[in-house]
């Protein structure tokens, strides 16, 4: 639902604008709002220089650059107390990012260095026993060759090669590597260095140099070198990781407080632009929900006093278009409100659809999947995800939208009698209701019949939002177009002798009387709305037809098991073709069911358009886990 | 003779309509993967604009399995 606003104007002497501008700041329920120039009153709207605004704005580009160059820690409960003097603070922030700045630049040279020497470390592993034994040959020479991922049968063409102008002179080793591709190394006899050097030459084949920084041109003895620059490498990595900690554990919690402190100035600073100030008094108007405005008016008078006037200003119902939008549903609801915020909030005064998104995005989301196996499967990924997810994220949401959906799929596949498609009957399971398998006609009827239901349920949020905001005419026009779909089903129910007969002139006569006041009330546009109705309705067969897609996959899976020969084969691609299953039996029942919401539901009744409620309060800072 | 007509029919309900679809996705994917790349806000309305063609191989494979209904099968 839609939080009810009140609209509030507060008034008092400038002097105490900035106290009551801390102590809303404090409350964090007002959104504020420009109030109207009273008249001639010679009003003009407070605000801070720009010069103010634009140091504040440096000052915090320099402390989100020392905090992200410093390594993440804890967050700190309690910050300490933020610096009085912010001209010191700056100059100290300044000094910060000076020495991070040259500890972060020397970070990424030393990390661009390390991943180049790790490269020809993992070179040298795979030959690492071969190096360190007595070479052959007193003068021997090495020669590495790099050869691409899958290149397996170019190393005998080169062996092959090789000893053709080697000989007895040449030991030829090549080891697959971590990537894929295949490292080469030749140990030549001094005599025959020459002949294997032309040879890879001419046949293209780049030798490995040296790393760059290491003196030594041959690979074989720099090595040693080479070990030791990785270690040098690691151990300056780790010293600057340690200077970043030891500064990150001195400065945290002082920037940390800093930086909300300089957020919330710039929040206040924005709030004086909304504010109107005479030569002795200001008013700042805004709304709040109508609950907290009763524990405002307490508070201001208990800490400000009886000069400062808390006043509510008028109530109309429904027509206060420019009152922002907050949205508060019942904790079962909640995490389908991010399917509504998706769309455009609704505007003020019209109706959320949250609620019903609850019941029936999972719902035909479990009509769709329908299988006990596939819903458990679900299941266990969404409490994977809930416990892995902070409250309040977006991903935490989703977990919860997740076990909704697997909920309602376990109890549709109940109902169908479906466990991993016809799996379920190895176990004694049977349908209750119908088989999705051989039942398609009583499937396609009863989701267009859901789909009926759905679709009058948004005409009749349309006329009670259209009623609402006094817009009668058409709140009658939709009234009619739902009993033009009932009588509608009734004559066709009738006309399929489901119902009696009887009903069937009285049905259509009242649909031929019903057309012409609906056009007369609505103008043709009525009709094409009422087309698109039916075409709604309709829409839902989707529902019965990637049901019976999903089952007839699970189908093929199972029958996998016999079909391929070799029973452990036959298990393997049905446990494979199963996994394909699910991940299609996620996707697509969200997309469809989102699709019904948002085209045939929402396109019902929904206006969009609602403000954001966006009240004065303090800043906080996003949770630094990726699960948001 | 018969079957076969009515396997044909079945079949090509479901084969236009997902020709169909085909067409008019491939037309709304590049503007929406365009305009995504622009205004990423826009991901709800890039989903909803893709999956609308996706109606008529739906409606097509209802119209299928209704003539095979009808057929007895």
């Amino acid at each position: 639902m839609i939080i009810e606003m009140a609209r509030m104007r507060i008034a008092g002497p400038s002097r105490q604008l900035e106290p009551v501008l801390r102590l809303l700041q404090d409350v964090g329920d007002l959104h504020l709002i420009a109030p109207a120039p009273p008249g001639a009153a010679p009003a003009r709207p407070e605000g801070v220089s720009p010069r103010f605004a634009r140091n504040l704005q440096r000052m915090l580009g320099d402390v989100d650059r020392v905090l992200a160059a410093l390594p993440a820690g804890a967050a700190h409960a309690s910050r300490s107390a933020p610096p009085d003097e912010l001209p010191h603070a700056a100059r100290r922030v300044r000094r910060l990012w000076r020495e991070l700045g040259a500890l972060m630049r020397a970070r990424t040279e030393l990390a661009e260095q390390q991943a180049l020497l790790l490269q020809y470390r993992a070179f040298f592993e795979a030959f690492r026993p071969l190096l360190e034994r007595p070479p052959r040959w007193p003068d021997a020479r090495a020669s590495f060759v790099l050869l691409r991922a899958g290149a397996g049968a170019s190393v005998a063409e080169l062996e092959s090669k090789v000893r053709a102008v080697a000989g007895a002179r040449l030991e030829m080793h090549a080891r697959p590597l971590p990537s894929g591709e295949i490292a080469v190394l030749m140990l030549a006899a001094g005599s025959a260095a020459k002949q294997v050097e032309e040879l890879l030459s001419a046949a293209r084949l780049d030798e490995l140099p040296a790393p760059r920084g290491l003196a030594e041109p041959d690979l074989l003895r720099a090595m040693p070198a080479l070990r030791a620059r990785i270690d040098e490498v690691e151990a300056q990595l780790r010293a600057n990781d340690a200077r970043r900690a030891d500064i990150a554990a001195l400065v945290r919690p002082e920037l940390e407080a800093l930086q909300a402190q300089l957020h919330d100035l710039l929040l206040l600073a924005e709030a004086r632009a909304q504010v109107r100030t005479g030569e002795l008094l200001f008013v700042v108007e805004g709304w709040m929900p109508e609950p907290a405005v009763a524990p405002l008016r307490a508070r201001v008078a208990h800490e400000l006093g009886a000069e400062i006037v808390v006043a509510q200003v008028g109530t109309e119902p429904w027509t206060r278009a420019d009152a922002p939008v907050a949205l508060a549903n019942p904790r079962l609801f909640r995490p389908f409100e991010l399917i509504t915020r998706a769309f455009p909030l609704p505007r003020y005064g019209s109706i959320d659809p949250t609620p019903f998104v609850a019941v029936f995005f999972p719902m035909f989301f479990g009509l769709m999947l329908g299988d006990v196996g596939y819903g458990l499967l679900l299941a266990a990924i969404a409490a994977v995800l809930r416990w892995r997810s902070r409250p309040g994220s977006t991903l935490r949401a989703v977990a919860e939208m997740g076990l909704g959906c697997a909920l309602f799929a376990i109890a549709f596949g109940v109902l169908f009698g479906e466990f991993f498609g016809n799996l379920g009957a190895v176990f004694g399971m049977h349908p209750l209701a119908f088989d999705r398998e051989k039942s398609l006609a009583p499937f396609l009827i009863f989701t267009v019949a859901l789909g009926a239901v759905h679709v009058v349920l948004g005409l009749v949020l349309a006329v009670i939002g259209a009623w609402r905001q006094g817009h009668r005419r058409q709140a009658v026009g939709r009234g009619l177009t739902i009993a033009m779909i009932a009588l509608t089903a009734l004559a066709l129910l009738a006309a399929f002798q489901v119902l009696p007969a009887r009903f069937f002139t009285p049905a259509a006569i009242a649909v031929l009387i019903a057309f012409p006041v609906l056009i007369a009330l609505e103008g043709i546009i009525a009709v094409v709305e009422l087309m698109s109705a039916f075409g709604h309705i309709l829409s839902y067969a989707r529902i019965m037809a990637l049901g019976t897609a999903s089952l007839m996959l699970a189908i093929i899976a199972n029958r996998m098991v016999g079909a391929l020969g070799s029973a452990l084969v036959g298990v393997a691609f049905a446990l494979l073709f199963h996994l394909v299953n699910l991940a299609i039996g996620l996707f697509s029942p969200t997309i469809h069911a989102l699709r019904l919401h948002y085209v045939e539901f929402f396109g019902e009744f929904y206006s969009p358009g609602g403000a954001t409620y966006r009240p004065l309060a303090h800043w906080r800072a996003a949770p630094r886990s990726a699960a948001t | 003779m018969d079957l076969i007509w009515i396997v044909f029919a079945s079949a090509a309900a479901v084969a236009i309509t997902a020709l169909a679809t085909a067409w008019a996705q491939g037309r709304i994917g590049p503007a929406v993967a365009a305009s995504l790349a622009e205004k990423p806000e826009l991901a709800t309305t890039a989903i909803i604009m893709v999956a609308i063609p996706e109606t008529m191989v739906i409606l097509g494979f209802v119209v299928a399995v209704m003539i095979l209904l009808r057929a007895g099968g």
